[in-house]
C-alpha cells in the first residue's frame, strides 16, 4: 500500500460559521522525503521519487504500445486495438472509432470489393494539415533531415494554417517554406535550391511564402553564413577535411574583410572551395562545385577573381600547399 | 540635410556637377518647363572624395524619380474592342482584358479596362503623369466616348538614389532586424519598410537605393530617414567598385536615344513646347 500523505482540507459554512475539518488521502510521496518531486514514468507505470529512487506509486495506466510493429511485417496484420499515437499538439484529438479493413469471408461481396467501405471523411478539418505533415515528411527524407526539423516544420505549419492569413497559398509551398524556415531555425539552414529540388514548388514561390510567414509569425530568422554549408558541400563533394577546414577559414576571412560585398554567401563559399581544393591534391573544377552547390559556374568565377588578388591573406597559416598560391588558376 | 530632386534634364550642368563643383546637382529626366521642385535646397560640401569618407555635415543627394505610376477613371464604360481597331498606338490583349496604349510624349504606357478605370505608367514627375493622363482621357474622348477626367491620383512613384559610398549591408540588416530584410539567396539588396513616411527602400551594398513610396515628397523623406542610418555602416568604395560605379554613371548620363549625336538631341528637346493641359 502506497504511503499517502494526508492533505488537510478546511472548508468554512458561512450559514452555520462552523469551520470543518477533512483529510483526504490522495497523494502519494515518498515516505523518506514527502516533499520530493516524483518523476512519473508512463511507460513502466511508475513514480519514482527524484531524490532516493524509491518507486512510490504503481499501476499507473502505460500509454507505451502493445505491440511492436517493425518495417518488414505485412501491413494487414496489425495487431493494435488502439491505432496509432496521438498527435495532440497538431491536430484536434480526433478519437472517433473507424471500422477496420475486413478479413475473413463475410465482409467482401462478390466481385472481392469489401463491403464496408466507409473508411473516409474522417477528421475533414485536418485532412489538410495531415496531407502537408505527410509531404513535409517526404521532403525531408529526400534530404535525410533528422526528425526535430521535420517535428518543427510540422509546428510552423500548423501555426500558419491555425492563423489563415496566407489562405491563398498552395499547401505545398507553405509546406516547403516552413521546412526550410525549420532548418533555418535549428541552426542548419538549406538553400532555397536544395528545398526546390525535393519539392515541386519554384524557388520563387518558395521565397514568397517564406518571407509572408515570417511576416505572418512575427519571427525572424539568423543571416546565413558561409560556414553552414562548408560541410555539406565539402562531403558531398569528397574533399579531405583539412581541405573543408581551409575553405571555411578562407571563407570566413573574404566575408571579414569584406573583398566580395554584395555576393551571395553560398557563392563566396563555392569560390573558396574552389580556392582550397585547387591548392590541394584534390582539384575540383568548378562545374562540380557548381552542380553540388547550386551555383552558375560564371558566378563562382566571379567571385573568385574577387578572391584571387588576396589569397596569401585568405589561406590559413598552417596549410599545405600543393600547389603554391603562386601558381593557383587566376581565372 | 535636404535634398532636391526634380528640375531639369541632363544636360551641361549635370555635367558641371560631376565635375565635382560646389552646385546643387539637380537632375530629373523629365523635360524644362516642370514646377516640381521638391522644395528644399542644400547647401554644398565638397561632392565626398571616392577614396576617403570625410564626415560631411550637408551632403548632395541627387534623387532620381524614373517612374510614376497614376490611377485615373473616365466614368463611363469603354469598349476596348472598338477602340483597339480605331485607336492609335493600342493593343488589345483579351486574355488580361486590358488595353495597351502608348504616348509618345511624354512617353508612357496607359493600361485601360472596360470599365473605364485607367492605369498610366512611365512618367517621371507628379506634373508629367497627370498630363499624361489628360492626353489618354482626350485621345479616348476623340473616339467618342463621354469622357470626364475623375479621381486621378499618384499610386506609385519610384525614386532611385545613389550614395557617395559603399554600404555594409550585413551589419545594417542585422543592426535593423525589424525593418530590414536581407535573404542573398532571393535578392542582392536590403529590402527596408518604414511606416511612417510610407516607403520601401531597396538598398545595394554599392550604395544605391531605390524607393518607392506613395508619393515624390515621401520618397524625399524616406531618402533623409535612412541617410543617417546607412552612413554609419559606409565605407569607401574599393577599386573595382569605383570602376564599376563609373560604368553606370556614365551609361545613365548618356542613355542612347538614337545614334546620332547625342548632344543635338538633347537640345532640340530643350526648343520643344508643350502642349497645355486642358
Amino acid at each position: 500500500m502506497p504511503y499517502q500523505k494526508p492533505i488537510i482540507y478546511s472548508t468554512f459554512d458561512p450559514n452555520s460559521c462552523v469551520c470543518h475539518f477533512r483529510s483526504r488521502f490522495v497523494e502519494v510521496c515518498c515516505p523518506q522525503h514527502p516533499e520530493a518531486h516524483l518523476i512519473e514514468d508512463y511507460r513502466a507505470g511508475d513514480q519514482i521519487c527524484s531524490e532516493c529512487g524509491l518507486v512510490v506509486g504503481d499501476r499507473v495506466i502505460d500509454v507505451g504500445s502493445e505491440w511492436r510493429t517493425f518495417s518488414n511485417e505485412k501491413a494487414n496484420n496489425d495487431p493494435s486495438r488502439v491505432g496509432g499515437p496521438e498527435n495532440p499538439l497538431l491536430n484536434g484529438s480526433d478519437l472517433s472509432t473507424i471500422i477496420g479493413p475486413g478479413a475473413g469471408g463475410a465482409s467482401f461481396d462478390g466481385f472481392g470489393n469489401s463491403k464496408y467501405q466507409n473508411r473516409r471523411s474522417m477528421s475533414s478539418s485536418d485532412r489538410a494539415l495531415i496531407n502537408a505533415f505527410r509531404e513535409i515528411s517526404n521532403m525531408a527524407d529526400k534530404i535525410n533531415l533528422p526528425k526535430t526539423i521535420v517535428d518543427r516544420a510540422n509546428l510552423l505549419f500548423k501555426q500558419v494554417h491555425d492563423g489563415k492569413n496566407l489562405k491563398g497559398r498552395s499547401n505545398d509551398a507553405i509546406a516547403s517554406a516552413s521546412l526550410y524556415i525549420a532548418c533555418r531555425q535549428e541552426g542548419v539552414p538549406r538553400t532555397f535550391k536544395e528545398i526546390c529540388a525535393v519539392s515541386k514548388i519554384s524557388k520563387k514561390e518558395i521565397g514568397r511564402c517564406f518571407k509572408l510567414i515570417l511576416k505572418a509569425l512575427e519571427t525572424q530568422v539568423d543571416l546565413i553564413t558561409t560556414g553552414d554549408f562548408m560541410s555539406r558541400f565539402c562531403s558531398n563533394l569528397g574533399l579531405p577535411t583539412f581541405a573543408q577546414k581551409a575553405a571555411t577559414h578562407i571563407a570566413r576571412k573574404a566575408v571579414d574583410l569584406d573583398i566580395v560585398p554584395g555576393r551571395s554567401p553560398i557563392s563566396v563559399a563555392a569560390a573558396a572551395i574552389y580556392m582550397a581544393s585547387q591548392a590541394s591534391d584534390d582539384k575540383r573544377t568548378q562545374k562540380d562545385i557548381g552542380d553540388i552547390a547550386g551555383v552558375a559556374d560564371v558566378t563562382i568565377r566571379q567571385s573568385y577573381k574577387l578572391m584571387y588578388p588576396h589569397a596569401k591573406e585568405l589561406f590559413p597559416d598552417d596549410f599545405k600547399f600543393s600547389t603554391p598560391i603562386e601558381l593557383l588558376p587566376p581565372l | 540635410m535636404e535634398v532636391v530632386c526634380g528640375g531639369r534634364f541632363l544636360s551641361p550642368s549635370f555635367s558641371e556637377s560631376t565635375s565635382g563643383d560646389n552646385t546643387r546637382s539637380i537632375i530629373d529626366q523629365s523635360q524644362m518647363g516642370e514646377q516640381e521642385q521638391v522644395s528644399a535646397v542644400m547647401e554644398d560640401e565638397k561632392v565626398i572624395k571616392e577614396e576617403d569618407l570625410e564626415v560631411d555635415p550637408e551632403p548632395v543627394l541627387d534623387i532620381i524619380i524614373n517612374n510614376v505610376v497614376s490611377s485615373f477613371s473616365v466614368a463611363c464604360h469603354l469598349d476596348l474592342h472598338h477602340l483597339a481597331l480605331h485607336g492609335n498606338n493600342v493593343e488589345l490583349r483579351k486574355e488580361n482584358g486590358v488595353l495597351t496604349m502608348k504616348l509618345r510624349k511624354p512617353p508612357t504606357t496607359a493600361s485601360i479596362w472596360s470599365s473605364g478605370k485607367i492605369t498610366c505608367t512611365g512618367s517621371t514627375s507628379e506634373c508629367q503623369a497627370r498630363l499624361a493622363g489628360r492626353r489618354i482621357a482626350r485621345c479616348v474622348q476623340k473616339m467618342g466616348y463621354n469622357v470626364k477626367f475623375r479621381n486621378f491620383r499618384i499610386v506609385n512613384v519610384l525614386g532611385t538614389c545613389s550614395l557617395p559610398f559603399a554600404i555594409k549591408i550585413t551589419p545594417f540588416s542585422q543592426k535593423h532586424r525589424d525593418a530590414a530584410s536581407y535573404e542573398p539567396e532571393l535578392h542582392p539588396g536590403v529590402t527596408y519598410r518604414i511606416e511612417h513616411p510610407k516607403a520601401t527602400l531597396k538598398i545595394f551594398s554599392t550604395g544605391s537605393i531605390t524607393v518607392t513610396a506613395p508619393s515624390i515628397a515621401n520618397v524625399q523623406n524616406a531618402i533623409e530617414h535612412i541617410y543617417p542610418l546607412v552612413r554609419e555602416f559606409g565605407k569607401a568604395r574599393s577599386e573595382e567598385e569605383m570602376a564599376e560605379y563609373r560604368r553606370n554613371q556614365a551609361r545613365k548620363q548618356f542613355p542612347i536615344l538614337n545614334f546620332e549625336d547625342v548632344e543635338e538631341d538633347l537640345s532640340s528637346s530643350e526648343i520643344e513646347e508643350y502642349w497645355e493641359p486642358m
